[in-house]
């Protein structure tokens, strides 16, 4: 049973984030932005073509990175939904302008960050004018625009953009959540679909991996809403915090296990399968040249520390919050880890040889203009989180 | 005597039959012989044009070349082609057929296409991979060419959120290089990987500037910019620009644009050890339908359900 008393010793600092203190946020996102806007210069100069990949490895950090923001934007707002109205976790519920905020920012980075990796981003909008249903694509993207509109409306409900009595506001704002979560649901389960469908590729061809996807979500998910309430919860010193951090310590760690659990699945049927076309891709991720991202970043660092510290510690905000960082942090190893090791699996022996180009091997590895594309999305991120922590209603002021 | 069999044989991979046997096909295949054939579907079917002995494809106009079984492999496949044509498209089956036995892994194909379809660097439609196996000294080793499957049941079509690659209706994958918003989903979902993406590069890039000269980057790079001529349609290359096919997904077309003029796709053509066929499988005469026929004939991953249009003699 958690110790529910306050861990409130006053001489040491704490992290709080109010709406005065919120201008790091920006403040490091312009400089995110101005080392980023190197990468997408030259994106948006040459294309892909200054890019790490190539026509084997055709999907790698930027994809990678595109799966995680989606599982943060979309676990996270799965677990506050269903907490706050199917389980009525009511004290979670003035969190709901940040978390709602929150995934909206990470939404945006990853719509910006699957653009970039179009070859022809300025077609973008053919997904919509031309769309072919039998893609994982075209659902994918539908879902994520749907999600987009439902995120606005709540977020203009809820900073109160659009003003409307409070009784019918609260009344629409519940009708959007209900709905988000069968299109939030779908979209994680499609988003896992992309991959799985492809028949090509075996390791990926599994019913296991979109499972696998969401309840990944749904840990990374929730470490996120744990760490904004470790960061952000107005009154620290009140029981309501304690419960909360907690509570959300305990949930996030059992999703982490559910998700070990998914993971060995997938890794146990792989290996005693013994079919060389999927083992190959799955030794690349154990014991291939990064092994390390897979064992050491998430693993030990994402899953291993977290699950203990959540348990153990999870009623102290300050491991709880060290605990949701990391996890949620490091999450972003899955999603590379599920992306690239299966492309850079030769599908015909012979193939890395056969013509010879720098766009025409397995070997992928991103490069530093990839990383820059990267930060200048973060960057970006920051900045439209941090100007919008200061000056949208979103954390209280009377502080 | 089968018709396999003397398919086999002018492929020259089973002893040359005797005078009798010769001499007997000759009559049963040439003018007068399709009147005896007319009671097969085949032969209805020629039964049905107007005139079989005039062709016009494109922009030629010719006689359709008799069948003749002992005619080099290309001269018969050309008739074959000619004959094909006259058929309405969707009633036409194109194959390939790579005889193993034969390749020498010289990749003049692959050149060939990649002059033919005017291809950037780090695009290839036809490369030709080696494998080998065994432990020295029991080893053994081969040449497999590999195009685009043009798979019945290609799993890179449905797969493209905007309708941009499809299947016409000879059965070719086409792509529709307006309509490519270059996520490369269907070079994932391809078992093949027989689709590149075209990251935009010249051969040329990085070369000296040397005005008025042949050589140098404004001079030599002309040729990689000029259109080639996919799909029937022309896709230049100017500089300075990202238009299509930059961006996109590309794939091998069987040489669409020769196919529609009477001129065998350029692998085929250039094929020094005669390896390679193409050809119309509904065409119970031509030679691909032979080969297929053979016993010895594979497809890659067949598991996959894919049904390639691209058949190995091993």
């Amino acid at each position: 049973m958690a110790d529910t008393t306050i861990d409130a010793r006053p001489k040491k600092r704490r992290i709080q984030f109010t709406w005065r203190n919120t201008d790091i946020f920006w403040v490091i996102g312009v400089v995110l932005l101005l080392i980023g806007s190197i990468g997408l210069y030259q994106r948006m100069t040459q294309g892909l073509a200054p890019t790490a990949l190539g026509s084997y490895v055709p999907w790698g950090l930027w994809v990678g990175f595109y799966d995680y923001l989606v599982w943060l934007e979309v676990g996270s707002l799965l677990v506050f939904t269903t907490l706050v109205y199917l389980v009525s976790f009511k004290r979670l519920a003035q969190l709901k302008p940040l978390v709602l905020f929150t995934g909206f920012t990470v939404l945006l980075m990853a719509l910006l960050i699957v653009l970039l990796d179009l070859g022809q981003a300025t077609r973008f909008w053919h997904v919509i004018i031309y769309p072919t249903f039998s893609s994982m694509i075209t659902w994918m993207v539908w879902l994520h625009i749907l999600y987009m509109f439902i995120l606005v409306a709540e977020l203009a409900l809820v900073l109160g953009i659009v003003k409307m009595n409070e009784a019918r506001a609260a009344k629409i704002l519940k009708l959007l959540a209900y709905l988000s979560l069968p299109i939030g649901l779908g979209l994680i389960i499609v988003s896992g679909s992309v991959f799985g469908v492809v028949a090509a590729r075996p390791l990926w061809n599994t019913s296991s991996l979109p499972l696998m996807f969401l309840v990944s979500s749904l840990a990374a998910g929730s470490g996120l809403i744990l760490l904004l309430a470790v960061l952000f919860w107005p009154d620290k010193k009140s029981t309501d915090y304690v419960e909360v951090v907690t509570r959300l310590s305990r949930i996030t760690a059992w999703f982490l296990l559910a998700g070990i659990f998914s993971a060995s699945v997938i890794g146990f049927t792989t290996l005693y399968g013994g079919n060389p076309s999927r083992t190959a891709a799955m030794q690349l991720i154990l014991t291939g040249p990064f092994w390390w991202s897979f064992w050491i970043v998430h693993v030990l660092l994402g899953v291993f520390i977290p699950i203990l510290l959540l348990f153990f510690r999870g009623h102290q905000p300050k491991w709880a919050g060290i605990a949701a960082f990391l996890s949620v942090v490091t999450f972003v190893a899955v999603t590379l880890n599920v992306v690239i090791p299966v492309l850079a699996t030769p599908e015909l022996e012979g193939l890395a040889t056969a013509f010879v180009h720098a766009k025409l091997n397995f070997d992928y590895v991103p490069n530093l203009m990839e990383w820059q594309t990267i930060l200048f999305v973060f960057g970006l991120g920051g900045v439209i989180y941090g100007l919008g922590l200061r000056w949208l209603p979103i954390l209280e002021k009377k502080n | 005597m089968s018709q396999v069999e003397e398919k086999t044989t002018t492929t020259g991979t089973t002893d040359a039959p005797d005078s009798t046997r010769r001499s007997f096909l000759r009559t049963l295949f040439g003018t007068a012989g399709l009147a005896a054939v007319a009671a097969t579907p085949a032969g209805r079917m020629l039964e049905d044009k107007t005139d079989i002995s005039v062709y016009t494809i494109g922009r030629q106009t010719g006689a359709v070349p008799e069948i003749d079984t002992d005619a080099d492999v290309i001269t018969r496949m050309n008739g074959d082609l000619a004959r094909a044509l006259q058929k309405q498209p969707a009633e036409r089956r194109w194959v390939m057929v790579i005889d193993l036995r034969k390749c020498v892994g010289c990749h003049a194909c692959t050149i060939a296409c990649v002059a033919e379809n005017k291809l950037p660097p780090g695009v290839v439609y036809r490369p030709v991979l080696e494998e080998e196996w065994g432990t020295y000294p029991n080893v053994g080793r081969r040449f497999v060419p590999r195009p685009c499957m043009q798979c019945d049941n290609p799993p890179c079509v449905p797969v493209c959120p905007v309708g941009a690659t499809f299947t016409n209706e000879e059965g070719i994958v086409e792509m529709n290089y307006e309509r490519c918003i270059g996520c490369r989903y269907c070079i994932t979902a391809c078992p093949y990987s027989a689709r590149t993406a075209d990251f935009g590069f010249t051969y040329n890039d990085g070369l000296p500037i040397a005005d008025g000269l042949i050589i140098g980057q404004t001079t030599a790079d002309d040729y990689e910019r000029i259109s080639n001529f996919e799909y029937g349609r022309g896709y230049d290359r100017p500089e300075g620009e990202r238009s299509s096919p930059i961006g996109n997904a590309r794939k091998c077309h069987f040489c669409q644009h020769r196919i529609k003029e009477g001129v065998l796709p350029a692998c085929v053509t250039t094929c020094i050890g005669r390896a390679t066929y193409f050809g119309d499988a509904n065409d119970s005469f031509a030679l691909v339908t032979g080969l297929i026929t053979s016993p010895n004939v594979m497809r890659l991953k067949e598991e996959l359900g894919t049904e390639p249009r691209v058949y190995y003699l091993a």
